[in-house]
């Protein structure tokens, strides 16, 4: 076969899917999201003996059904695309439930080759698959691999070129005991699922229909099918008249049929399939501990921070040596090659101080993720699923609404994201709206900042105190959602929970890689161009150029209109001001904003933070104002991004304006609160 | 008896679904259909279940543990 062959990757979720096409892309590949969806579509390339080949990542899914909008996408994708091959990841140490997906995806009729992954843990575990008697009961070539150990890998790319062009069919051979029919429909040497009699009648009623007015459907049979099981969007697409046909949804049938083949398959080929897992028993005895679970896992978390304070801060101290080294290398040659002073102060009191502010917050960014990676790919993660649904279940949400929620310390905008794996709307709808309240990881640099520059040694407990209001106010929100929402509360938690795994180097060097990859992207365009803004509203004005911090800048204008709604909240600064409107953007910003208003080109090094309290301290903003500002930067709108994600996740304006509103509201009443009550206190003591 | 009343470390067989039609079929998809075995693996006073079904294992709260009906006593 000559080109490139088009390869999409399809399995259940937790089949390693993900890690076996890392394996063969490396972090070489392109992250976009399909068209018009927030669902992210990753491809890649690969090349073996001189064939081309493109890969795509679709999303994991449990059936090729239209209820979620992933496997709409999936099967659209499979169905209209030039997809050349499907390439079928199993977990073959659950087979049974995977080969129901495969089931479904053999019956598309596009060639298909089986990917069994996980064979080490099948061994492990005692089990073994007859890998012979396998592709003659399926038809289909089935590869056993190991995509963290990366083996059989060149041997499943073979199988998928070899197969791409048609050939390479593997003729069926069952068996079917005394289910054999003498029914016409002997069609068991041609598909692999074949229907009781009542079913298969109506099949080739409808497809002689179907192909009828479609002549050239290539797939007639998978429509017929699709039709009997009252498919949404195959009826919507192929309407024929089947009135007379299909008086009900034959759904369920043809569900059970299809298990009752797996059955046979799985009697056939799997041998001592009631092995048991005892690791995973013996793991989840405690994590999933009706008492001691909640506590295991707060105990968790609280672990995670502090890696992300203690270490993170540890390698910080070198990122910061490094900038002020380096800005102080670019200002003396600056000055020495005698570059306009208006260039010399957009490159050192601009970008060198927003950017370079923010690169040194890194390493905690980078212990976060990687706490969160390490937590996903073990298995834990659904497992906090389990243990929240009591508390998650008062505040009137699924247990699984707290994946988003604890996503949301990494990064808003996933975590919004993730809300889409809530069923019901109204759920996703408040997971939605209370997910910004966890504090994310580019909110940390304004913490960090503040609290060790006036809170001295409790500057961490400062900092700890952030993520707990933030929880604190999300389950408020919730709450006070809940008296809106008149429904029975109803918990309809359903989540797989995998087998515990060791996390794989590789799969977390990837996904910390692709966030890390991320914050630089951000920190190189979207800071950037912020810094450089906010450099320019500062240094001109009406009447042209100003000098840093003067008060007929443009900046400052702007700043002094707010400056009276915000002084109740102790942040009537027009500097602070203009750091939290150039926050909106994205958080860093306002940290960023914060040492170019102050022209502090290294702002968290002691020094640059001697010279920041000093300037602020002067203007009388003392700790109080401080916290007050860290508690308004963890609820407002978090960055534009974030609002972008909203919009596409509620698709609707009316929700989008509602949430930006509804964050605006709490972050104001709730800095209000905290200056008030605070300055009362400090007066009256 | 529904899997809600179902004791921790005995195995039961499906004997049928009582829920809304989407949440249904997300269950028979993975295999929960009538007469299939189910091990009831973990059990909160919240109502949350972990079961076992087909090697798999899943988490779901007391809403859906209330709708599926089990039968044929112990296996």
């Amino acid at each position: 076969m000559s080109g490139e062959i088009h390869v999409a990757f399809i399995g259940n979720p937790n089949c390693g899917k993900t890690t076996l096409f890392n394996a063969y892309t490396g972090a070489k590949l392109k992250v976009a999201n399909w068209p018009g969806v927030t669902v992210e579509k990753k491809e890649g390339a690969f090349r073996y003996h001189n064939q081309q080949f493109r890969l795509v990542d679709l999303p994991g899914i449990y059936s090729l059904t239209s209820y979620t909008m992933e496997e709409k996408l999936s099967r659209q994708y499979i169905l209209e695309d030039e997809v050349d091959v499907i390439l079928d990841v199993i977990d073959a140490s659950c087979l049974e439930r995977n080969l129901y997906l495969a089931l479904q995806l053999i019956e598309l009729g596009k060639p298909v080759v089986l990917a069994l992954n996980m064979m080490d843990i099948v061994r492990q575990r005692g089990m073994e698959i007859d890998t012979h008697r396998l592709p003659e009961m399926l038809g289909v070539p089935a590869i056993p691999v190991s995509a963290r150990k990366k083996t059989g890998l060149d041997v499943l790319m073979h199988t998928v070129a070899h197969h791409a062009d048609g050939h390479g069919d593997i003729p069926l051979e069952h068996h079917h005991g005394d289910k054999q029919t003498a029914h016409k429909h002997n069609h068991h040497k041609e598909y692999v699922v074949v229907y009781s009699d009542e079913i298969e009648d109506k099949i080739d009623i409808l497809q002689e229909r179907l192909l009828e007015k479609w002549p050239d459907m290539v797939n007639p049979r998978w429509h017929a099918i699709k039709l009997l099981e009252q498919d949404e969007e195959v009826m919507k697409n192929h309407p024929i008249e089947t009135a007379d046909v299909i008086q009900r949804s034959y759904e369920t049938d043809i569900i059970n049929q299809k298990y009752d083949f797996i059955e046979e398959v799985v009697e056939e080929c799997l041998f001592h399939k009631d092995a048991k897992s005892e690791k995973t028993d013996r793991i989840d005895k405690i994590l999933t501990h009706p008492v001691a679970g909640l506590p295991v896992f707060l105990a968790i978390m609280a672990l995670v921070f502090f890696f992300t304070f203690t270490i993170g801060d540890f390698i910080k101290g070198g990122f910061e040596m490094a900038l002020e080294w380096f800005s102080g290398a670019v200002a003396g040659l600056l000055a020495s090659i005698h570059v306009n002073p208006g260039l010399q102060s957009l490159i050192l009191d601009g970008v060198i101080a927003g950017v370079g502010g923010i690169l040194t917050f890194l390493p905690n960014i980078f212990i976060l993720f990687l706490a969160l990676a390490l937590l996903e790919d073990s298995g834990y993660m659904s497992r906090v699923a389990y243990v929240m649904d009591g508390i998650m279940g008062k505040l009137g949400l699924s247990g699984r609404a707290f994946i988003p929620m604890l996503l949301g310390f990494g990064c808003t905008v996933p975590a919004i994201m993730a809300s889409r794996a809530l069923e019901d709307p109204k759920d996703r709808l408040k997971t939605i709206l209370i997910t910004p309240f966890m504090s994310c990881s580019a909110r940390l640099p304004i913490y960090v900042l503040f609290s060790s520059m006036f809170f001295g040694k409790h500057a961490m407990i400062a900092a700890y105190s952030m993520y707990v209001i933030g929880l604190g106010v999300a389950i408020l929100s919730a709450l006070v959602m809940r008296l809106f929402d008149h429904r029975r509360a109803e918990h309809t938690l359903l989540i797989e929970l995998p087998e515990f795994k060791r996390p794989s180097a590789y799969t977390i060097f990837i996904y910390v890689w692709e966030k890390i990859k991320d914050y630089l992207s951000k920190a190189g365009t979207t800071i950037f161009i912020a810094s450089i803004i906010v450099w320019a509203l500062l240094n001109f004005g009406p009447g042209g150029m100003v000098e840093m911090g003067d008060q007929r800048s443009f900046g400052a204008m702007i700043g002094q209109v707010l400056t009276p709604i915000l002084r109740p909240a102790g942040l009537g600064y027009w500097q602070v001001v203009v750091s939290l409107i150039a926050g909106i953007a994205a958080k860093e910003v306002v940290v960023s904003s914060m040492g170019i208003l102050y022209g502090i080109n290294n702002i968290n090094s002691p020094k640059g933070m001697e010279a920041m309290v000093a300037a602020l301290g002067a203007a009388g903003f003392t700790g109080l104002n401080a916290y007050a500002m860290m508690v308004f930067c963890l609820l407002y709108i978090p960055c534009a991004a974030t609002i972008g994600a909203i919009r596409k996740e509620t698709n609707s304006w009316k929700w989008t304006a509602f949430s930006i509103l509804f964050q605006l509201g709490v972050a104001y009443v709730m800095a209000v609160l905290v200056y008030q009550i605070g300055s009362a206190i400090l007066l009256w003591r | 008896m529904t899997l809600l009343q179902g004791t921790v470390g005995k195995t039961y067989q499906v004997k049928e679904i009582r829920l809304e039609e989407a949440v249904a079929r997300r269950l028979q998809m993975l295999g929960l259909l009538s007469g299939t075995s189910i091990e009831v693996l973990n059990k909160k006073r919240s109502g949350g279940v972990i079961f076992k079904v087909r090697g798999i294992r899943y988490a779901i709260g007391k809403h859906i543990a209330q709708g599926i009906l089990l039968g044929g006593g112990e296996a």
